[in-house]
């Protein structure tokens, strides 16, 4: 139990339930013709160098920044149980690194309970991302620029 | 994660030495941010502004005037009182640029969702006229 509670506290967690079958979830997650139109942030392109979807199998996406770097992200599979779960390592270089994703798919009445969880290798760097990408001055403060933006946008 | 702060902090500085009035000046400075926060709630004029600060008035007036610079703020006068305003689309490019490093997991999820939800609708809609 204490172990349980020790990882929870390295654990960021986001469960969405998705109005769509789990096969189409999976495909949607699994296959590089899908993770393309989804991984990127809006107005960025990916390009998938490499995706062996099998466990030990490498995957690699690159991001071509403005300035002409690439931001690399990567991971290696260590458990796919089609279609229900998989879990990846993954580095987000520079900003996340060393971190396990755990992906649960579950489906009832046609929908599919997804839940993401990222598990940190330290409970420490976990609230330092946690504080970074969630609760941080300047993530809620995107996230209500982006609102505002929004509304504003269309006076422009 | 402490190489990523320094590596904004140097990109910041790179900006900041070059003297280039944009958005990456424009919060340089935390007086700045405090003003783009608070004006980004609702416009004021600047008496109402400068009454969240310590510093005089003159002192916020000069931060205003590079904010303007910048094109984040617009002022506007009436009468004897100035009003100044955000131009959200300055700020727009900022959090467009730092979403790019943020690990930003729920936008991630929320793309993820649109994504499926879309292939699903033109899933069913291929089955529709199949049928």
């Amino acid at each position: 139990m204490e172990k349980l509670n020790e990882i929870d506290k390295r654990v960021l967690t986001i469960k969405k339930t998705f109005d769509a079958p789990r096969r189409i979830v999976w495909e949607a997650w699994t296959n590089p013709d899908h993770i393309i139109h989804w991984w990127a942030p809006s107005g960025m392109k990916i390009q998938v160098l490499c995706h062996e979807f099998k466990v030990g199998g490498q995957w690699k996406y690159s991001m071509p920044m403005p300035d002409g770097s690439e931001f690399i992200s990567e991971g290696v599979y260590s458990e796919i149980d089609e279609p229900s779960k998989i879990v990846t390592s993954a580095n987000f270089r520079p900003m996340t690194e060393g971190v396990t994703i755990h992906v649960l798919f579950e489906e009832e009445n046609g929908k599919t309970h997804f839940t993401f969880s990222v598990v940190h290798p330290t409970e420490e760097y976990c609230r330092q991302q946690e504080k970074m990408g969630f609760y941080n001055g300047w993530g809620s403060a995107f996230v209500r620029l982006d609102e505002f933006v929004g509304s504003a946008g269309v006076e422009e | 994660m402490l190489i990523f702060y320094i590596w904004v902090s140097v990109r910041l500085l790179i900006m900041t030495t070059e003297s280039r009035r944009d958005i990456f000046q424009a919060i340089a400075d935390p007086t700045r941010r405090r003003i783009i926060e608070l004006l980004s709630t609702k416009p004021m004029n600047l008496v109402t502004l400068a009454e969240h600060f310590e510093i005089s008035r003159p002192a916020i007036s000069q931060q205003i005037k590079v904010l303007e610079e910048c094109s984040v703020i617009e002022t506007r006068r009436e009468g004897r009182e100035t009003f100044c305003s955000i131009r959200p689309g300055e700020l727009k490019k900022l959090a467009d640029w730092a979403e790019r490093y943020a690990p930003l997991w729920e936008e991630k999820i929320n793309a993820f969702e649109a994504y499926v939800n879309k292939l699903h609708s033109s899933k069913n809609n291929k089955h529709g006229k199949a049928k």
